[in-house]
């Protein structure tokens, strides 16, 4: 483990003194996927229930699709950010 | 249907919460005292009794009927609640059905006791605890509560019964037997709730809902007992585990039921109960306070149930509030078989 950090800090060190170890759009794609693995944290629970209400009335379908993906706006709202940040080479 | 792995909360108090909208309402229930108990079998066959009616419908008619299928009913539908459930929210739902188990074993002594004969017994076993059918069909071809006491041994009531039998062989009264049942049940409970244990955590709700179950429980023995001036020593059917009292004070409280009732409109669940102690107050009569208790214990749990929305509390409330349910329809139906006015078999009734 000790050794592959070095060795990364290494290439890190090689590939050049003024970039950065994670560039802006690295950085970007990190909280895109942060937030993707909050949504679906979220919709673990909201789908259980939505799940549990369909079996008693499959009426409920509807309106517990809806609530499910609901925490999908967080990846989207995310998704934003890879497009504000700049790229800067 | 496991005690292994995380709780499932979500997905069981979807289903309750969705079950328990389409619980009889006031509307229901004023249709139900208009009706005979033929009607009332056939109205129940149009809800969620519809399967247990259909089953039976060949085999029994009217008043049995409905007695045969709220059971059935019930039995059904706290078995589903349980094959939903996972985890820990499983292990204390079990836990908490066993309140069946105590049911039934009280019948099954009742019924020796009174010589009642077996399918009258049955007819009452609500098959929805631990125990399965063919220990329920055990218990009752036992012959004496002798049999009954050494059938149980192994089960959660073994140490609690042994010593209460010779009470009963003294006594010749089921009293202890019960009390021991009853003691075992909510003892086994064991609500008290590790120091360590969140305010919120699974533990601590699961806790707060027992103790207060355990305290109307004890509030209502005490009243009794107030009531009724026999001398009997109140600690001996005192429920350990509640914050209301303390066993070593139950003699005094009993003894003078002004200190008793201000005791409870002075604690935690004063508000709860002010109803209820105002009906005692006008009335004087303990039904009615009986049943505003029932009322306040169905809102606390309620209250809780809307507090703590991902915990065990929905899912006990529900159980409650299912129950009332049965209560309510065979107070009617037994209420119109005997003839009661729409008044009267309404003042037996609890609703919210």
């Amino acid at each position: 483990m000790f050794e592959t950090f070095t060795q990364l800090s290494t290439i890190l060190a090689e590939t050049g003194s003024n970039m950065p170890a994670i560039t802006p759009k690295a950085a970007a794609a990190l909280a895109v996927g942060l937030a993707a693995l909050a949504a679906g944290y979220a919709e673990r629970g909201i789908g259980s229930a939505a799940v549990g209400a369909i079996a008693e009335d499959p009426d409920l379908f509807g309106t517990g699709l809806i609530l499910t993906v609901l925490p999908e706006t967080l990846v989207i709202l995310a998704l934003v950010v890879v497009f504000v940040v700049p790229t800067p080479f | 249907m496991s005690a292994s792995g995380p709780a499932n909360y979500e997905y069981v108090v979807a289903r309750i919460r969705h079950r328990r909208a389409g619980l009889f309402g006031d509307d229901e229930y004023r249709k139900l005292l208009r009706m005979g108990t033929g009607e009332i079998a056939r109205f129940m066959e149009d809800s969620t009794y519809k399967d247990a009616v259909d089953s039976l419908a060949s085999r029994h008619r009217g008043m049995d009927l409905v007695e045969y299928a709220l059971n059935e009913g019930l039995a059904a539908e706290f078995d589903a609640l349980l094959s939903w459930s996972e985890g820990r929210l499983y292990d204390q739902l079990a836990k908490y059905l066993r309140k069946f188990d105590a049911w039934n074993v009280k019948t099954v002594f009742r019924g020796l006791y009174s010589h009642a004969d077996t399918d009258a017994v049955r007819a009452d076993l609500v098959d929805a605890g631990e125990f399965d059918a063919a220990f329920l069909d055990e218990l009752l071809s036992a012959d004496s509560v002798e049999t009954v006491v050494d059938a149980l041994s192994g089960t959660i009531f073994d140490t609690y019964l042994e010593p209460a039998f010779a009470d009963y062989e003294a006594e010749d009264s089921l009293v202890p037997l019960e009390n021991a049942v009853d003691r075992a049940y909510y003892e086994n409970l064991n609500p008290s709730q590790p120091a360590t244990a969140a305010q919120d955590s699974p533990e601590a709700l699961y806790a707060e809902f027992l103790t207060a179950e355990i305290d109307f429980r004890n509030a209502r023995n005490a009243l009794r007992l107030a009531r009724s001036g026999v001398s009997v020593d109140p600690a001996a059917y005192f429920i350990e585990g509640g914050t209301l009292f303390e066993a070593s004070e139950m003699t005094t409280l009993v003894e003078r039921q002004s200190d008793l009732v201000s005791r409870i409109q002075d604690s935690t669940y004063g508000d709860e109960l002010s109803t209820a102690l105002t009906a005692l107050e006008e009335s004087d009569s303990l039904i009615g306070f009986e049943h505003a208790l029932d009322r306040a214990l169905l809102s606390y749990s309620d209250h809780l149930s809307y507090v703590y929305p991902t915990s065990v509390c929905p899912v006990l409330a529900y159980v409650l509030a299912k129950e009332r349910e049965v209560d309510n329809i065979r107070a009617i139906a037994r209420g119109r078989e005997a003839g009661m006015s729409e008044d009267e078999i309404q003042a037996e009734l609890v609703m919210l």
